[in-house]
């Protein structure tokens, strides 16, 4: 046994430092950090977010007839540019969301982070961790940079009221972080990426769209309870058909839901 | 100690592994035999929580494995040699995993001067050789140095230098009186390497026995009887008969199998006949394992309930 006295790991037998929930957010954070597609997905992001909010401060200046900018029409608060140009950004951050899971089980790592962190809810829960903090810090960081590209281009046509802003950009985040831990969860369910993106962009995009443009009340107002339109609302502070806070709580009951199913498949189904 | 009892794996209609008792013991080396798809790797699965049993249990240490807080310092274990992300360096993989169980970040240069690869520790896994991609999994199994360890086909892949590298770690790390349990198709390095066999087939148990008893058992392990008086081995014949053996004549003597050299020779001995030569011969591993395994195809298929042993 002298060689186990030697080369000792750890912090020594009978430790209980490290491991736990603690050890498992510290793997996933290293996990994160070190593989590429990490870095290309919030490139990514940044750039559909600056291209998708010049293009949106071009059309919101260009449509103004009104010479007057004192004149409150057509005045355009910077910090709502970022909320209407998330329709492609998101799914940059969608991407990141989902390579968090379904890398794992595309390349087969998930035995090996399984044997790291054997308590499945454990290792589900160190992911939502860590993907929800960096996706909020993004996503925050997303909506300044959308106010910021923005700005220039408004010229007399921008607001920058100051709670406002810092208001709508952090809204933007917590609405990111929440679709992309549904994004998680949804991944944890389905374990493959192209199902994964095909559900999210279905539920995000498609249905909504078909929904709202059904003329059907029953569908038009379905629609509203979807997690991107329940995140509008959220994000633009509407008070019509629910306040703002009905729609950041819809948002977050699809991702627990999501979470949930992720849970429940990752429990009972073997690796 | 790794404890299995009545552990069962069912898809569907397949028994993949089929109701296995058995402890795997500290400080020596338990080769783990079978052919394609008697169940191996589902077992080995089911030890690590990977897989759940239809029924009985696998205890690591008298625990369950996902029940471990630092299963990296209880037990370590190389799957398959793919179990990194191509796209991430060996060193970060290693950090990665040391992090997960609390385990000193200087132990990851430790792990990997140890197989070898602190040159390529900065390279993606994902360009690493067959051969490479081992070590680094040897290197995790190693990282918590846990006093139980799993290897999956550990020679995979590995040049017979790598081989020679294996094999020797494996003893060490059986002599420093760990639990050593692995899995090979590579009977002639088993040999060298086990020092108990644990054989299945069709996912039941065949033979949990030390390997000399199971290359004794090979019936071409053989005692060699040769002398000049042909009266004389025709009596020790007969003796032997009656004691259970299985006797042929062959050019000047006998050969003789299931029972021991001494035994044989204790009988000459009292009947007085004169012998020129009384030797043993060896079946190789090789041999034992194809009968034993052979039988298990042949005796498996009327499924008698309860164990082939």
């Amino acid at each position: 046994m002298a060689v186990r006295e030697a080369v000792r790991p750890g912090n020594g037998p009978g430790s209980t430092r490290g491991g736990g929930l603690g050890g498992a957010i510290g793997t996933e954070w290293i996990k994160l950090w070190s593989i590429r597609s990490t870095w290309w997905s919030l490139l990514a992001s940044a750039v559909l977010m600056a291209a998708a909010s010049l293009q949106y401060a071009i059309y919101a200046t260009n449509s103004n007839t009104n010479a007057d900018p004192t004149d409150n029409q057509g005045v355009v608060a910077v910090g709502k540019t970022g909320i209407q140009s998330l329709g492609i950004a998101q799914f940059a951050i969608v991407a990141l969301a989902m390579l968090v899971i379904t890398t794992e089980y595309s390349t087969g790592t998930i035995r090996a982070t399984l044997q790291w962190v054997p308590r499945r809810d454990r290792m589900l829960l160190a992911k939502t961790a860590v993907a929800g903090v960096v996706i909020l810090a993004a996503g925050t960081l997303l909506g300044i940079l959308g106010a910021l590209v923005a700005a220039p281009m408004l010229g007399k046509w921008g607001r920058f009221p100051m709670p406002g802003t810092v208001a709508d950009v952090l809204a933007i985040g917590v609405y990111l972080a929440l679709i992309g831990l549904f994004t998680l969860g949804l991944g944890a369910a389905m374990r493959s990426a192209v199902a994964t993106l095909v559900t999210v962009f279905l539920i995000l995009t498609v249905v909504p769209a078909v929904l709202e443009n059904s003329h059907v009340t029953v569908f038009v107002d379905a629609a509203r309870w979807l997690p991107s339109v329940a995140g509008e609302h959220f994000m633009l502070r509407d008070s019509t058909p629910y306040p703002a806070g009905v729609g950041l709580v819809v948002v977050v009951a699809w991702a627990v839901a999501a979470l949930a199913a992720g849970y429940l498949v990752l429990r009972g189904r073997d690796a | 100690m790794i404890a299995l009892r009545g552990l069962t794996k069912r898809y569907g209609a397949v028994t993949a592994v089929d109701n296995l008792s058995i402890d795997i013991a500290p400080g020596r080396v338990t080769g783990f035999l079978g052919p394609n798809g008697a169940g191996k790797s589902t077992t080995m699965r089911m030890i690590l929580g990977l897989d759940r049993p239809s029924a009985g249990t696998a205890r690591v240490g008298g625990r369950p494995y996902t029940t471990l807080r630092y299963s990296l310092r209880e037990v370590g274990a190389l799957l398959d040699a793919k179990a990194a992300h191509p796209g991430r360096t060996a060193r970060n993989h290693l950090r990665a995993m040391a992090r997960s169980n609390g385990i000193a970040a200087g132990r990851v240069d430790e792990v990997l001067a140890s197989v070898g690869l602190t040159e390529v520790a900065g390279k993606r896994a994902g360009t690493y050789s067959l051969g490479m991609g081992q070590r680094l999994g040897i290197a995790g199994a190693l990282l918590g140095d846990p006093p139980v360890l799993m290897f999956d086909e550990p020679v995979n892949g590995l040049d017979p230098d790598g081989v020679r590298w294996v094999r020797q770690l494996m003893r060490s790390l059986a002599a420093e009186g760990r639990t050593v349990f692995v899995s090979s198709h590579l009977m002639s390095e088993m040999q060298l390497t086990a020092d108990h066999l644990v054989v299945i087939g069709k996912g039941r148990l065949i033979a949990d026995a030390p390997i000399t008893e199971v290359i004794a058992g090979s019936s071409l392990t053989a005692v060699r009887v040769r002398g000049p008086e042909p009266a004389g081995l025709a009596a020790l014949r007969d003796r032997l008969a009656g004691h259970g053996a299985q006797v042929e004549s062959a050019a000047g003597g006998l050969v003789v199998t299931g029972v021991t050299v001494e035994e044989v020779g204790d009988l000459a001995h009292q009947l007085g006949v004169h012998l020129h030569e009384l030797s043993t011969r060896e079946a190789s591993l090789e041999q034992a394992y194809m009968e034993l395994t052979a039988d298990s195809v042949e005796y498996a298929a009327p499924a008698p309930n309860g164990r082939v042993a």
